[in-house]
């Protein structure tokens, strides 16, 4: 049994616009780097080009955030085909279907671990998808 | 290998005090996953509702004491699933939350969930050992 | 060397197994030295049919089928480091730690329950993150 400490830092996006802990001054990271994984906050539908919260259609958003997701585990050193588990929250659960035709886009072959379920969520956001990966 | 974190006082031992089939927590793999924590006091094992402010500051309490006997600490946060009973308390909770992660905040996702016995903030979180 | 992901084949055959998750996750995928399984609603593990009723059965349901996903994985309901459970209303939480408690040898894992919308009338969703096989880095 090893007894030294997996190394812990944090991650954040390439792209400054979707670092909405730093922007939005909130008391957590886009992302921790723990040992061989990496987990995720939350993200939701934020336009990478502005910054701003992108809504409209389900599958809009949807693709926004899985997109937001890929830059982001790539800004980390991982990718979308490490994920091993997902959390896809949506404020109504009648989207589900419409949020499944999106994601398996983006998870076409060997997908990871999912649970998905339905929240109140702020700001009006349709869906927020958070991960962990395998980062070596 | 899986190792138990036994509670560290007696009021954190859920399981003995509400019956919840649950461990407080387990170091695996060099992280430490614990259960929910909720608002009780760590002596006797009570329930202390009272405004999410007041609730978090205890469950922070609690789990500071809980890492801490696992050789951790609230600075080796990894992920945190922050559980609150309406998303309209968000900047309570982040008011509160900020004085405990103030050295290197772990990744965090805001669930807007029911939370056991009425309890209006529960905080779900995994550690590094 | 890239550390190992596999996805888990799911327990029983057919393609109906599969379709228990509507081929948009993996009932479990090895990750490290973890195993991670999807949050499992109570379904007929040969057909993916939904299998509604009470909670408690809903929750014996989903916990026989996690016990298939887990062996199927090399892993065991005793190697389970932490659960994650959704109930449709924590009005139910007993019911559900009820069956809950019959399942897992001791000590138990971690745990975190509450109460969300869960999709298609289910009652319960859980998920759990176990110790993979102590067979490969």
């Amino acid at each position: 049994m090893t007894s030294h400490r997996l190394p812990r830092s944090r991650v954040e996006p390439a792209n400054p616009l979707l670092n909405v802990s730093r922007s939005a001054n909130l008391p957590h990271v886009p992302g921790i780097r723990i040992g061989d994984y990496v987990f995720l906050s939350g993200m939701g539908p934020i336009d990478p080009l502005t910054g701003e919260r992108k809504h409209g259609p389900i599958a809009e958003q949807v693709r926004t955030t899985l997109n937001n997701v890929k830059h982001m585990l790539e800004s980390a050193g991982s990718s979308l085909e490490r994920v091993v588990r997902v959390h896809v929250v949506l404020a109504d659960i009648a989207d589900i279907a419409e949020m499944d035709r999106v994601y398996r886009e983006f998870f076409p072959v060997d997908p990871p671990a999912r649970s998905a379920w339905s929240m109140q969520l702020r700001f009006g956001n349709g869906c927020e998808i958070e991960c962990v990966a395998l980062v070596s | 290998m899986r190792e138990v974190i036994t509670a560290p006082l007696p009021g954190l031992d859920l399981r003995r005090h509400y019956g919840h089939f649950q461990s407080p927590a387990i170091r695996a793999g060099g992280l430490i996953f614990c259960s929910g924590m909720i608002p009780v006091d760590p002596h006797t094992g009570e329930r202390l509702h009272g405004t999410l402010t007041s609730e978090a500051h205890v469950i922070f309490g609690n789990l500071k004491l809980l890492l801490e006997a696992a050789g951790s600490s609230l600075d080796r946060l990894v992920q945190v699933h922050a559980l609150i009973y309406d998303s309209i308390e968000y900047d309570v909770l982040n008011r509160v939350y900020r004085q405990y992660v103030a050295n290197g905040p772990p990744a965090r996702t805001v669930w807007s969930a029911q939370i056991e016995a009425g309890f209006k903030v529960q905080l779900d979180v995994i550690a590094a050992a | 060397m890239s550390l190992l992901r596999a996805v888990i084949a799911p327990p029983l055959p057919g393609p109906g197994a599969k379709r228990a998750f509507n081929g948009q996750a993996s009932a479990a995928v090895r990750g490290g030295a973890f195993v991670f399984v999807s949050g499992l609603t109570s379904v007929d593990p040969a057909t993916g049919e939904a299998i509604r009723g009470t909670t408690a059965r809903e929750t014996q349901r989903v916990l026989e089928n996690l016990k298939l996903i887990l062996e199927a994985a090399g892993s065991s309901l005793a190697r389970v480091v932490k659960v994650n459970v959704l109930v449709h209303s924590m009005l139910e939480a007993p019911n559900m730690n009820e069956i809950y408690a019959r399942f897992f040898p001791e000590p138990p894992p971690a745990r975190t329950v509450c109460g969300a919308r869960l999709p298609h009338g289910a009652k319960v969703m859980i998920e759990c993150t176990a110790l993979a096989p102590d067979d490969q880095p």
